[in-house]
């Protein structure tokens, strides 16, 4: 039973190391963003529905670690169904494209948001929510 | 809540005694702006109040509140259980330059009142899924006696038109421009409070600003097409006096009873670019009112107004806004002029308001407003106003303290303050810069310091 237990566990350190360095390697591929103007950018864009304190979950979740989360993954939270189904992981790509257009990365999901047009912006917001841990 | 001052109102306050001359009791006072603060909201979207309010405290809108009122009331962090309730206290401290000639209260002094301005309950939040409310309940301590207040009941639904998010709704009121979602509206627009015991903004105000208010029932349907334009149409019955008395209003300040034609219509054009934010608008009411209700003839008014909002809200740290609205009335006194109340059939009365706030870290906020009202002499109408006049004008200055209401604020959402230091100076008074009441007094006189402390929870 010990072996049994131990297995799975081995078998999910590297996978764990392969996301996290798919993560890092996604960020030093695109323009790193300013954490500081990102922000900024949460500020303007974001902070009325999600907060980054842990926990604390608005009209929308909270950002707290959200780079490298599983879509939907709050308990406390509420999310639309098709966020639910869309198996999606919060890389900085994923997030990025979510971003930008909201409803084309998840159909029907109830984020009341245009998107975000500014690469530049976009890379600094998410070098900020790369910080929240 | 009620506006009305008998010490500075003699002939008007008389009318309404009698309860005969309806124009009296409606278009000729300008209201006093109401508090609204309602931290029920917060607890139910998990939105802090500045998500909602410039400031962090009701009601200047921001985008996102526009928003939410124009949803219903209904948007909700998806949490069960929220009760849609809340409080607010105003307690206050007035003086005016010059002793008031008579006390502006029962329990007034001439001058340098403390007072406990109102005490309101407020059952506001979601109530279904479409179906959400703002009902006031007030006990006004100045004139200590309780009523209901304002009433904005709504349903709305979202659809796609066009392609575009489309909000439809209906919005079930008891005050003509209570539902409207911008800061213009003489019920919504600057001073968001001021002093009962002061002298207002002058004597004379339009119908439009609330010479209805809690004394009517309407129905309007809306709709906001793309988080761009905004339409609505309504109108409005007035309620019987026994219910007006059944309500708090009480029985002698009756209007009459408006006409079937009666309606209220808004247009705007809004724009939310998340730095910043804009609308540019136009509204109306048309009514006429049967003053005594057992008695042929009434009274005709048009009100037409424009208006224009500019929010600069940025990163939230630096907030500037501008608001300006201007109202024009027109008015055909058949009635009074005919039971010779009136020295004009025909009249009008214009309303201007100017004014801008800054507010630092959504916490520190100055603001300063101008206001002008002009009109048509009417030596009866107008009678205790220098030369039958009702102009008045001046400027309001005020700079208020707001600790909490933010996302990581000490007590949020329950706990809610704003400390405010409030001026108003008058240019002009009821028809004159000087000696207006044919006693020696002159419109600086009623200058006025108003402080107040402002809680909600």
């Amino acid at each position: 039973m010990k072996g049994a237990t131990m297995k799975p566990g081995i078998r999910l350190k590297p996978a764990l190391l392969f996301a996290l360095l798919a993560v890092s390697l996604s960020f030093q591929a695109r323009a790193a963003g300013n954490v500081e103007a990102g922000k900024d950018v949460f500020a303007t864009e974001c902070a009325e529905c999600h907060s980054v304190r842990e926990g604390k979950n608005k009209k929308g979740p909270s950002m707290f670690a959200v780079v490298g989360r599983k879509a939907a993954s709050i308990a406390d939270a509420t999310y639309s169904d098709p966020l639910k189904a869309s198996g999606i992981t919060w890389t900085p790509d994923r997030l990025d494209a979510y971003i930008t257009a909201p409803k084309k990365l998840v159909p029907g999901g109830k984020m009341k948001y245009d998107g975000l047009a500014s690469a530049t912006e976009r890379a600094d917001l998410l070098a900020y929510l790369a910080t929240l841990h | 809540m009620n506006p009305l001052k008998p010490g500075r109102r003699t002939r008007l306050s008389t009318l309404r005694r009698a309860g005969t001359c309806a124009l009296a009791a409606l278009g000729l006072f300008a209201a006093a702006p109401a508090a609204h603060a309602v931290p029920s909201f917060a607890r139910q979207t998990g939105a802090d109040c500045a998500s909602c309010h410039v400031g962090a405290f009701g009601p200047q809108l921001t985008p996102y509140g526009i928003k939410f009122k124009l949803g219903g009331y209904t948007e909700t962090d998806g949490k069960e259980g929220k009760v849609p309730l809340s409080a607010m206290i105003v307690g206050s401290y007035t003086q005016t330059k010059k002793n008031q000639a008579e006390r502006p209260a029962e329990n007034a002094s001439v001058n340098k009142n403390l007072a406990l301005d109102e005490v309101s309950l407020f059952l506001a939040g979601r109530l279904t899924e479409k179906i959400g409310a703002f009902i006031q309940a007030t006990y006004d301590g100045v004139g200590r006696s309780s009523a209901l207040d304002q009433v904005d009941i709504r349903a709305a639904h979202t659809l796609e038109i066009a392609g575009k998010e489309t909000i439809v709704g209906l919005s079930l009121n008891n005050n003509p421009g209570v539902q409207d979602p911008f800061s213009t509206m003489p019920v919504w627009g600057f001073p968001y409070t001021s002093s009962a015991l002061g002298f207002g903004l002058g004597g004379a105000g339009t119908m439009i600003n609330g010479g209805l208010e809690q004394r009517v029932a309407g129905l309007s349907a809306y709709t906001f097409w793309n988080n761009l334009l905004y339409a609505e149409l309504g109108t409005y019955r007035s309620l019987s006096p026994s219910m007006q008395s059944k309500l708090g209003a009480g029985r002698a300040d009756d209007p009459g009873r408006l006409g079937g034609g009666t309606n209220y219509w808004r247009l705007a054009v809004f724009q939310d670019l998340k730095k910043q934010a804009f609308n540019v608008g136009m509204f109306g009411f048309n009514t006429t009112v049967q003053p005594d209700r057992n008695a042929p003839g009434s009274n005709k008014f048009n009100d037409l107004g424009v208006d224009a909002s500019y929010q600069f809200l940025g990163t939230r740290k630096h907030v500037g806004t501008v608001n300006t609205s201007f109202i024009r009335e027109r008015q055909t006194l058949n009635q009074l002029f005919d039971a010779g109340e009136s020295a004009n059939l025909k009249g009008r009365l214009n309303e201007f308001k100017l004014n801008a706030s800054y507010h630092y870290d959504q916490t520190w906020g100055a603001t300063i407003g101008r206001f002008l009202t002009t009109g048509t002499s009417d030596a009866i109408v107008y009678d205790g106003f220098a030369k039958g006049s009702p102009n008045s004008s001046g400027y309001i200055v005020q700079g208020d303290f707001t600790p909490w209401g933010k996302d990581a604020s000490w007590g949020t959402p329950w706990a809610n303050l704003r400390l405010g230091a409030q001026y108003t100076m008058y240019t002009k008074y009821n028809g004159a810069k000087t000696d207006y009441d044919g006693n020696g007094r002159n419109a600086k006189d009623n200058n006025t310091l108003f402080l107040f402390a402002w809680t909600s929870f």
